[in-house]
């Protein structure tokens, strides 16, 4: 696609500086259940978003019906859509930074290049494996996706950037009952390196947790010492990300404002945006504006180091973009608390009297990142005397986030990631007020 | 939009297979968004949408493709992609594409292109006015107006070729309220299966922001909820989440079909308490989440899905009937071209009871009053599920007294209906999105005012 005559059309019109951002993506997902291709998904897309400065204001559009034909549409769209805009806010078409550095891992071949019918085979392969492997073991769905998107950033400046990155995920859903109670697990690996994809790995560990789980029940309410799992602990925080945008902090929505360089966290707390991390689909050289991306200490031992700047945030702040500019505002790149010291199994033998949380539901609806109050309803285990006890379920934990972070007496050294980019390693948590029985 | 001859091409190529199935899904929607921050419009979009989507299925197995192109050979090349994976013997099937029938129903007066930008961009000022005159220590309000036009249109071999327009609008306000200690937000959002007429014939813009501004101020100066098991009143509108949640996802086909839910097999078995009528109904006139006919082209209906404690449907589509061995209550649905269709609900509700709202509240002793409900999920398979409150108040006495937040609930879907022991005759739906595997549709829920016997709040404050 040549956008050549869209610049044109929009110098005529009087649009000072425009940009397309243009991504191309294939992809393929299957389901297996019961030995059979249950679900079986090709496809090809494209979307084509452009902005563009009208008398001092941007003005956005988007499409998918990506001809010559529509650059007349996208051009009106942009010119009304700016002139609506009442913000007062400075904004930026990008010329782009004198160096870009190069991010290797962003796409690998070994997934494009194994068959359709050796993904097929494998993911029946798992599907059986955890089966196979527990009589408690009553249902299993196998899934495999594989996806490739190549995105190009134009704009009258003259910046011209492109990345193609690809992406998969094998994984495996269970349920299990023993004839009294049933439980679900969920298990999986993302990489777009088909030689991660370990089988057996990721069946033993879907099925371990299924069948740890029966008979979970609910416990006595009151404060206990958490300890929250990895994954619990990324899908905690994923709603809590925005507090560190700097776009939430100059429209007073954010938690951490005026609270640069001081303390947020407990001294174990390190928090880090990485857009250098291998393997990853949302790593890569420049953000969505054409800015070019750093790697940076968010918070450091606790301290709040910096917010997550676009251009338009960074000039407000006299400060310069931190590449982490999106199509709609403020995105994090890979963004995690870094791994501690503490095995996972060291710390559940320190604790007296605890619950380790495996699973926190609903993180969607019970969480309020303005407040940063949160109640969740939650599952795990018992621990007394440093042993684990008993499954329980049908608990909420609730608290505050920064209270929660401020609390963290360890952190383990088994960092993962939820769903690609929002990661933790498990957080040893001096209490939470817990509700059940 | 496309051709029909183009169009049974394609479906014929499918069947140059041993399917027994195909369909194709052609989608072209365009939608304005509109955001407002700080009392200033931040951004203001036009999107167009465009897709197709072919489905080839052989019994309940179906293979699904997409792509923007409307080129011939595109499809083609997909079609042919797609029924690689049946490759036995051809079955045979013929058929043909009758005359195109048009969704004739909800239908729109003020259609969005047909108002100026302006007109749109003025309800968010008016929201904003409102929301911050409710009070000063409102300090921040979003808002969010959206409108489009989808239009669909969806063929298949068994002969249907159906043309339907999904015109709707919503307005979304969430007001922020802030203290020296804390902050907390409202939110209120409205909308339907409506033109531009919604916002003077059937909402009022003012009050709407009010509403929201309204739980933000109340709830800067609520008490940290109690927890622990107590009775807990659940008022109507956005109430009944806690229906769509805990028990209208289990009885979908997608999670019923596969053994996986927890009212599998549980047809005409009493499930809940005598009180417990519930309906899922597409029709409802200019409706959030109803349409003239599905996304499988069959006509929405109304399903009755518990007769006073009784299952009686369940919500299914076409392949998932034929895994079940059921009839399709036509409940295919999808949020675009992206996804595969699949039983999914459109407005689902509690119906009216005998009780009144001050009955319950009067019957009550001691326990929680959730005015506004938040958000939840479910776990089909085991049923448990967890509610955000977005308002709350203790109940003491039979008084409904000091307000409290941060509380959620929790428990199983099963539990919780066979513990309903009031129901309201105070009926009313609010808007939300639904997400699943087949994306985010909008849905309504309802209810009327009902009163749960024993339920697990969780808040901040220990138990009383």
């Amino acid at each position: 696609m040549n956008f050549n005559n869209l610049f044109k059309l929009a110098k005529e019109k009087g649009i000072e500086d425009l940009q397309v951002y243009f991504s191309e993506s294939t992809n393929f997902e299957i389901e297996v259940f019961k030995g059979e291709l249950d679900k079986y998904q090709i496809s090809d897309s494209a979307s084509l978003k452009v902005k563009g400065i009208y008398d001092g204001k941007m003005g956005t559009v988007s499409t998918e019906k990506i001809n010559e034909k529509e650059f007349e549409f996208l051009i009106n769209s942009v010119i009304a859509s700016a002139k609506e805009i009442t913000s007062e806010d400075e904004v930026f078409i990008y010329e782009g930074d004198k160096k870009y550095k190069e991010v290797t891992g962003l796409f690998n071949n070994s997934i494009e290049e194994i068959s359709a019918k050796q993904k097929i085979a494998d993911t029946e392969k798992l599907e059986k494996i955890a089966l196979d492997l527990d009589d408690r073991v009553k249902f299993v769905q196998a899934f495999f996706g594989q996806g490739k998107t190549n995105v190009r950033i134009e704009n009258s400046k003259g910046l011209k950037l492109e990345k193609l990155v690809n992406s998969g995920i094998l994984g495996v859903y269970v349920i299990t009952n023993n004839g009294e109670d049933q439980r679900t697990a969920f298990e999986y690996v993302q990489s777009n390196d088909y030689a991660d994809f370990d089988l057996n790995d990721i069946a033993k560990k879907a099925v371990d947790k299924g069948v740890s789980l029966l008979g979970a029940k609910s416990i006595p309410s009151g404060q206990y010492e958490i300890l929250l799992k990895n994954l619990a602990s990324a899908s905690l925080f994923a709603p809590h990300v925005t507090m560190f945008s700097a776009e939430s902090v100059q429209k007073d929505v954010s938690l951490l404002k005026g609270k640069l360089n001081e303390k947020i966290g407990s001294e174990h707390i390190t928090l880090v945006d990485d857009p250098f991390k291998k393997k990853s689909s949302k790593s890569g050289s420049f953000d969505d504006e054409g800015v070019a991306t750093r790697y940076k200490k968010m918070v450091d031992k606790g301290e709040l180091k910096t917010f997550l700047h676009n251009l338009k945030t960074a000039k407000k702040a006299n400060t310069k973009s931190t590449g982490n500019g999106a199509l709609d505002g403020i995105k994090p790149s890979n963004f995690y608390f870094k791994s501690g010291s503490l095995e996972f199994d060291d710390a559940v033998k320190s604790m007296t009297k605890g619950l380790i949380i495996t699973d926190l539901a609903g993180t969607h609806a019970g969480c309020n990142p303005v407040s940063g109050d949160f109640s969740l309803q939650a599952s795990g285990f018992l621990v007394e005397d440093g042993k684990i006890i008993k499954p329980v379920s049908l608990i909420t934990i609730a608290g505050n986030y920064l209270d929660l972070l401020k609390n963290v007496t360890g952190v383990c050294n088994d960092l993962r990631f939820n769903f690609g980019f929002i990661g933790s390693p498990s957080l040893k948590i001096k209490s939470l007020q817990v509700s059940g029985d | 939009m496309l051709d029909k001859k183009l169009i049974k091409k394609v479906l014929d190529t499918c069947l140059e297979s041993s399917a027994d199935f195909a369909e194709i899904f052609i989608e072209d929607k365009f939608s304005t968004t509109a955001k407002l921050l700080s009392s200033k419009i931040e951004n203001v979009t036009n999107t167009k949408l465009f897709g197709i989507g072919i489905r080839i299925a052989d019994g309940y197995n179906s293979v699904y493709g997409y792509t923007n192109s409307k080129e011939e050979k595109d499809l083609i090349k997909l079609a042919n992609n797609l029924k690689a994976s049946f490759p036995g013997e051809s079955k045979g099937i013929t058929f043909e594409l009758g005359k195109l029938q048009k969704g004739d129903r909800h239908k729109a007066k003020r259609l969005p292109d047909e108002v100026d930008i302006k007109e749109k961009v003025d309800l968010l000022f008016r929201a904003d006015k409102a929301a911050r005159d409710y009070n000063d220590e409102i300090n921040q309000v979003h808002s969010r107006f959206q409108d489009y036009v989808q239009n669909v249109w969806i063929a298949n071999t068994e002969g249907t070729y159906v043309n339907d327009t999904r015109v709707r609008t919503r307005l979304a306000i969430n007001a922020v309220a802030a203290n020296e200690e804390t902050k907390q937000s409202g939110f209120n959002g409205p909308g339907g299966s409506y033109g531009f007429e919604f916002y003077s014939d059937v909402i009022n813009v003012e009050e709407e922001a009010k509403e929201a501004a309204r739980i933000a101020v109340t709830m800067l100066h609520a008490d940290p909820s109690p927890s622990g098991k107590m009775p807990v009143v659940i008022d109507n509108g956005f109430g009944g989440v806690i229906f769509h949640e805990a028990v209208g996802h289990s009885l979908e086909a997608t999670s019923v079909a596969k053994g996986t839910s927890v009212f599998t097999g549980k047809k005409n078995q009493k499930v809940a308490s005598d009180l417990v009528t519930a309906i899922d109904d597409g029709t409802i006139e200019n409706a959030w989440g109803s349409s003239t006919f599905d996304d499988e082209g069959c006509k929405q209906q109304k399903r009755v899905l518990l007769n006073k404690g009784v299952l009686t449907s369940y919500m299914i589509d076409k392949l998932n009937a034929k895994r079940m061995n059921d009839k399709p209550t036509n409940s295919g649905r999808r949020q675009s071209y992206k996804f595969q269709p699949t039983s999914r609900m459109s407005n689902t509700y509690i119906d009216n009871g005998e009780s009144t709202f001050d009955e319950i509240i009067a019957n009550t002793e001691y326990g929680l009053y959730a005015k506004k409900m938040g958000g939840g999920s479910v776990n089909p398979a085991t049923g448990d599920f967890n509610f955000a409150v977005g308002e709350g108040y203790i109940i003491r006495d039979g008084k409904i007294a000091e307000p409290v937040r941060g509380a959620s609930l929790v428990g199983t879907g099963k539990d919780a209906l066979m513990k309903v022991d009031m129901v309201a005759n105070n009926l009313s739906r609010a808007q939300g999105m639904c997400g699943s595997v087949s994306g985010a549709i909008p849905t309504d829920v309802g209810q009327p005012t009902i009163r749960v016997s024993e339920m697990t709040v969780g808040g901040t404050k220990g138990a009383n």
